[in-house]
């Protein structure tokens, strides 16, 4: 067996304040990068990387760790890739030494038992997704959303008619997501439909992530995986910073939204596309079934849910299809008269 | 495949002189190692390896690489086969010998993308084959590596036109057998049946190296047709394709290879395919190590 460590940089992490079902207040840290072998390389070259310390070969073939992987996928839908287990070796140990466990199989049992499991995998949850963001981070979802949904989508006769496009960023923390989504579309409805209204609602719980979103100004950390013409062509520079265009800004709308705020979700409506990357992780079954459940209310048929590199809707009951492109999934919702039961 | 298909095919085989052989040791080997596990023969395994003295040299070489963590030196093939198992005693013997027969092609797809996807489906067929539950699983490997042997084949025969289609599926992002098919009017699936029957492969290997893509349930071993096809897309969606973006949607769940497999094992639909997927891309991690490990040393004993 051969992995790979994946140091990742704790940057910018967006903190914020979630209401999650059980009416606890817990503090959650968000967006982190997973999953993108290519990230991961990314990020090991950065030299503000905080954190670097090796695992042991002996750690990573623990068979312990694979259970601990496991149970957090079943729990939370996350997973953790081989190659990222030094991560998940290092945010365990954390968690052992604050409960003064000295295996990952003891670790497991504490994570494993009913009386102590749920508070204790949230606050493993907490620890292996401090983290940061930056545009672009996502290339093969951006690239299916453009090369090979949006073509199908604009070819839709209801689309031709209504000559708009409308995307929720849902949890969009510091506004990289819904500007590199907007920048995207810009690009892409050049292309090919020029004449079409586009149109991004961000949303987040965390007014502070809000309002420098609305800012959109940028360090260089940020902007860096972006190809140098878009640069250019959306952002101008102030000093070390870089401000996102006039253009890419006048097709976002920043909304502060709570998931569990009934009335509010219930007015985002008509929706082509949905982003919900690395959020639903800190949901409950019962609070994630909801969100689920909302999406598929907030999306117009035919339109698609797209979630973070490793999570999925296994587990929850959903009428969406799965569907695969190349380095990405994405949920697309049944069309009138499709039958969902085929669906996996 | 088409009459004439198979006739200009076979005519410019002639004209080139042969199509490299398959190798005896290989055939033998090949027999031993599609058994289950428990009727393996391992001493003839050892046997035959310890024959091809390249083939043993590699086989040493990769159990002493940083792939295999050992704390001593591996110094007989004996050892390398105890200490990597049987599962990557077949994936090197396989994945050392057969880029050996085609070192030779110089035109067309690169050997490292090529060889990826070769072992990346073969791993994965046999993966996806044993998650079903469909017995004696192991056959699905060679299936799945040899799939698309007709693309060397057609890099072979027909060097220029070839190098076109390639290129022209890299700037269009469609799949290669799509171009192929318009462009040369068949496609790697047809020269690849061509050299099955050259290399006498039995008939449940050739008809998938010949089937595929074809969406029809069918041929002398319709499951591994399926799943070898299934894990040929899927390979091509995680990063062990053809090195190019294929701009393509794939649903899964309204695939008739799919439909077919699912409706004849149950395990089908208890499979969690966003899960699977994300299992697919551990592997393509480790595919890509594995076929870098073997292409370097290839190189540096050539």
């Amino acid at each position: 067996m051969f992995r790979f460590g994946t140091p990742l940089a704790g940057l910018l992490p967006a903190l914020f304040l979630s209401r999650v079902a059980d009416g606890l207040h817990v503090v959650i840290h968000r967006s982190v990068s997973r999953a993108s072998f290519d990230g991961a390389k990314a990020i090991s070259t950065n030299p503000s990387v905080l954190y670097n310390q090796a695992a042991t070969p002996e750690d990573l073939a623990d068979p312990a760790l694979c259970e601990i992987r496991d149970l957090l996928y079943r729990v939370s839908g996350i997973y953790q890739m081989d190659f990222q287990f030094s991560f998940l070796v290092n945010r365990c140990r954390r968690r052992m030494k604050a409960l003064n466990l000295s295996s990952f199989a003891a670790y497991f049992r504490y994570l494993a038992a009913p009386a102590t499991g749920q508070d204790e995998i949230r606050n493993l949850l907490n620890e292996i997704t401090i983290g940061e963001t930056y545009f672009f981070r996502n290339q093969p979802q951006i690239d299916a959303l453009c090369k090979v949904i949006l073509p199908k989508v604009a070819a839709l006769p209801f689309k031709q008619e209504r000559k708009k496009i409308r995307v929720w960023s849902a949890g969009c923390s510091t506004g990289e997501e819904p500007y590199t989504l907007a920048i995207a579309l810009l690009e892409e409805a050049t292309r090919r439909c020029q004449d079409w209204t586009l149109e991004i609602v961000a949303t987040d719980v965390n007014d502070d992530s809000l309002r420098r979103a609305a800012g959109g100004l940028y360090n260089e950390y940020a902007v860096r995986k972006i190809r140098p013409d878009l640069q250019s062509r959306y952002f101008c520079s102030e000093g070390s910073l870089f401000r996102v265009s006039d253009a890419a800004r006048g097709i976002v709308k920043f909304a502060r939204l709570n998931f569990e705020d009934l009335p509010a979700i219930s007015a985002m409506r008509e929706f082509d596309f949905i982003f919900c990357c690395n959020v639903l992780i800190y949901f409950d079954k019962a609070s994630k079934q909801r969100a689920i459940a909302n999406f598929d209310r907030s999306l117009l048929p035919g339109g698609y849910l797209f979630l973070g590199d490793c999570e999925s809707l296994f587990h929850t009951e959903n009428q969406f299809r799965l569907l695969h492109y190349p380095g990405a999934t994405a949920y697309r919702k049944v069309m009138p008269g499709e039958i969902p039961g085929d669906a996996v | 495949m088409n009459p004439a298909t198979e006739q200009l095919l076979n005519q410019r085989i002639v004209e080139l002189g042969n199509l490299p052989v398959l190798p005896t040791v290989l055939h033998s080997l090949g027999e031993c190692l599609s058994r289950s596990s428990e009727n393996v023969d391992v001493e003839r395994v050892v046997n035959l390896i310890s024959y091809d003295e390249s083939l043993a040299a590699q086989c040493l070489r990769l159990a002493n690489s940083a792939l295999f963590h050992h704390r001593s030196e591996v110094r007989t093939v004996r050892d390398a086969v105890r200490s990597m198992g049987l599962a990557r005693v077949r994936d090197l013997v396989y994945s050392c010998s057969l880029p050996r027969l085609f070192a030779n092609v110089k035109q067309g797809m690169a050997a490292d993308i090529f060889w990826r996807h070769a072992l990346g489906t073969a791993l994965i067929s046999q993966y996806l084959a044993r998650r079903l539950s469909i017995k004696s699983y192991e056959r699905f490997y060679l299936a799945g590596l040899l799939h698309d042997i007709g693309i060397l084949v057609n890099a072979l025969l027909f060097r220029e036109r070839f190098h076109e289609v390639l290129r022209l599926a890299q700037t269009s992002e469609v799949p290669l057998v799509e171009v192929e098919r318009q462009s040369l009017g068949f496609s790697h699936c047809d020269s690849g049946r061509v050299l099955a029957n050259l290399w006498k492969l039995p008939e449940d290997l050739a008809t998938t190296i010949e089937c595929h893509h074809d969406p029809t349930i069918g041929g002398a071993d319709p499951e591994m047709t399926a799943v070898v096809g299934l894990a040929d897309s899927l390979c091509r969606l995680r990063g062990l394709g053809y090195g190019y973006y294929e701009a393509r949607e794939f649903d899964l769940a309204s695939e008739q290879t799919w439909k077919f497999l699912a409706a004849k094992f149950p395990a089908a639909a208890q499979l969690d395919v966003q899960g699977f997927t994300f299992e697919l891309d551990e592997h393509a991690v480790q595919v890509k190590a594995l076929v870098d490990a073997i292409l370097s040393g290839s190189k540096s004993a050539s």
